[in-house]
């Protein structure tokens, strides 16, 4: 029986492995060309996010002329899914883009590698530099980091500035805790007949890490912090749902699901919607030359400190081929390098993890 | 004092005079049917022309009406080659599942053999099962030919229809025994028979049966969205969703891209209304 130690130890010996500084690590450079297949949900769309993304993979081919890069789109929906077949039907999949929602399934069903064991200490942690610490603890599961996070964005408490001069509210003071929003909500819903709040919480295609996000600021949880016990039925996090059910059954929020509440903040009839920091560009779009929008944080419990989850997706390996996966490896770097950040951020939308990049003028600066 | 009696023309009670002209109650109602039906598609066309801030306005018609959606499409997606694809596959598939129908359906009209009604059955079953059953194990077994991410693939499995192979075994089982005993007295073979004889005077079924093949595969997506890897090779259902994105719809490529993918079947349907309607109904309305 070959094991997997014993296939590493035979291709160590091929001349295509130029140095290998740890067993088990994949070859420190690429001797032959490789090609790898790297799935993205960005792809799978039309505009700049797919835009962006080719635009990435193109300079890192043009950088490292003997790996070549198929970009491989698919719906963010079904993209496990999607994983999940192509696995099955033995096609390589060497990196993939995964929301964090999924970092747990990758690794425990799908055999995503820990970097720590793929690629040198000293490496990972020059290429660490810069990244923000709770960027990479994203990509993090028992100690290890599987992920390294791609996209990345926040909640955000949008509003509608011209709605709330109609309500009798002050734009320049938004409110900044649950019971103030639902006063602003009430109040837009009584004198405008609008609805005042609106989140992506709520229905069919609700946002998970929104919900956490709101039992977390309540001090509360959806599971414990090691993993092993539930959560969500202990007070705080019974008392943000409750909070949640009387902003319904009050009228202060109505009950739309994420894009019935997205597209009626665009178009103007909604006050103030909670939502991901990523559709400030579709909002924006809807906005112009109608109604002046305006964002701010979160909202908190009282005087509990706010803790948003963020959203976003991290990049993952999933080849066994130690070749591939240092292909993989050096893609990953490109793709959240300074310059890489930069695309993220000005072409797609989403937050740098890079922050010192966003004075510097080489990227994001002015 | 005698009376005379009169004898009246008409009848004593003549009917109240028609206000309405007769029909005019059901030509109303199928006005009002064919307002809401037509509605949509208006809806689609007018709002693939409205710019983003004015996406969700309720004017029936734009007050700044723009082409900048149709513009930004093209150049988003390759529209153009995505309805070429999409017209290669539904043409190829509808012109292959027409003849393993035929094939198969003279097979079960003018053979018995053993086995035959259990054979039919089996056929017929395969219409219940639905498409999401068997699709991994297709897509498993295109996979291992290496045909992903191709056209090739899109076709394939679609070689045959249990609808098609029924449609036509029921459009055979009808067709007068005598012009084919007559035409087997002339000598003709099997093969004769079904291509001098009955396939010629099948013409209606065989125009229904084609378009209902053909828009059931343009409409065709989720065996697409599996298979397809790129968007030089997919069809345009696929096309039309990527505008769907998590960082929010942009409604108005979305409709320009809709419009577009429609213009092929709306035609088909205003060249070949009559046969559009036929094959529905004689289909059940699938």
């Amino acid at each position: 029986m070959i094991n997997r130690r014993s296939v590493i130890a035979g291709l160590a010996a091929s001349p295509l492995l130029a140095r290998t500084a740890q067993a088990g690590l994949a070859p420190l450079t690429l001797d032959a060309p490789v090609e790898i297949n790297f799935y993205n949900y960005n792809l799978a769309t039309a505009g700049l996010g797919a835009d962006a993304t080719r635009k990435m993979i193109r300079e890192f081919m043009e950088a490292n002329p003997k790996v070549k890069v198929n970009g491989i789109g698919a719906n963010a929906a079904g993209f496990i899914g999607r994983v999940q077949a192509d696995l099955a039907a033995r096609r390589q999949v060497d990196l993939v883009q995964v929301i964090f929602a999924d970092l747990d399934f990758a690794v425990h069903n799908l055999g995503a590698k820990a970097l720590e064991d793929i690629v040198p200490s000293a490496e990972m942690a020059a290429n660490f530099q810069g990244i923000a610490p709770n960027g990479l603890r994203l990509g993090m599961l028992n100690g290890k980091t599987y992920g390294l996070a791609y996209t990345f964005s926040t909640p955000v408490l949008f509003y509608n500035a011209n709605i709330f001069r109609s309500a009798g509210l002050d734009p320049e003071n938004p409110p900044r805790t649950w019971a103030a929003v639902k006063q602003a909500a009430l109040a837009i819903k009584a004198k405008t007949g609008k609805t005042g709040l609106a989140t992506g919480i709520l229905g069919a295609s609700a946002y998970d890490w929104l919900f956490q996000g709101v039992i977390r600021s309540n001090g509360g949880e959806i599971i414990t912090r090691d993993r092993k016990h539930m959560a969500f039925a202990e007070a705080p996090s019974v008392e943000a749902v409750t909070m949640l059910r009387d902003l319904n059954d009050t009228g202060a929020m109505d009950n739309l699901d994420t894009v019935g509440g997205m597209d009626s903040m665009a178009a103007g009839d909604v006050g103030m919607y909670l939502n991901t920091s990523a559709v400030q560009g579709a909002l924006v779009a809807g906005a112009k030359d109608k109604y002046e929008l305006r964002a701010t944080t979160m909202p908190r419990f009282g005087d509990k400190p706010v803790r948003p989850n963020n959203s976003g997706s991290a990049l993952v390996i999933l080849s066994n081929d130690p070749i591939r996966q240092r292909a993989a490896w050096e893609l990953m770097k490109s793709l959240t390098s300074k310059r890489g950040y930069t695309i993220i951020t000005s072409e797609i939308g989403y937050l740098p993890l890079r922050t010192d990049i966003v004075d510097d003028p080489a990227y994001l600066g002015d | 004092m005698t009376t005379d009696s009169i004898a009246l023309p008409f009848p004593a009670t003549r009917p109240a005079t028609r206000i309405w002209p007769k029909g005019l109650a059901g030509h109303l109602v199928m006005v009002l049917l064919s307002a809401l039906s037509l509605f949509p598609l208006y809806w689609m066309v007018i709002s693939s022309l409205r710019p983003a801030n004015a996406m969700f306005e309720t004017s029936l018609w734009p007050a700044t009406a723009t082409l900048a959606n149709y513009r930004y499409t093209l150049r988003a997606i390759p529209v153009a080659q995505m309805l070429g694809n999409t017209v290669v596959v539904s043409t190829c598939v509808t012109l292959i599942q027409l003849l393993t129908a035929i094939l198969a359906a003279y097979a079960f009209t003018r053979w018995r053999f053993r086995g035959e009604k259990l054979a039919y059955s089996l056929v017929a079953l395969t219409w219940l099962v639905p498409l999401q059953v068997v699709m991994i194990p297709n897509f498993l077994l295109v996979a291992d030919t290496g045909l992903l991410d191709s056209l090739t693939a899109l076709v394939i499995p679609h070689f045959a229809s249990a609808l098609a192979v029924m449609m036509m075994t029921q459009a055979m089982r009808a067709f007068p025994g005598e012009l084919i005993d007559a035409a087997r007295v002339d000598g003709s073979s099997d093969w004769g028979v079904l291509w001098r004889v009955i396939v010629p005077n099948l013409g209606p079924t065989l125009a229904s049966l084609a378009i209902l093949i053909f828009i059931s595969t343009w409409n065709e997506y989720f065996w697409p969205l599996l298979l397809s890897r790129s968007p030089e090779n997919t069809m345009i259902q696929i096309g039309i969703q990527m505008f769907m994105t998590a960082e929010g719809n942009q409604w108005g490529p979305l409709m320009a891209a809709s419009t577009m993918a429609s213009l092929p079947i709306l035609a088909l349907y205003v060249v070949l209304q009559r046969q559009v309607i036929q094959s529905f109904m004689r289909s059940g309305l699938r």
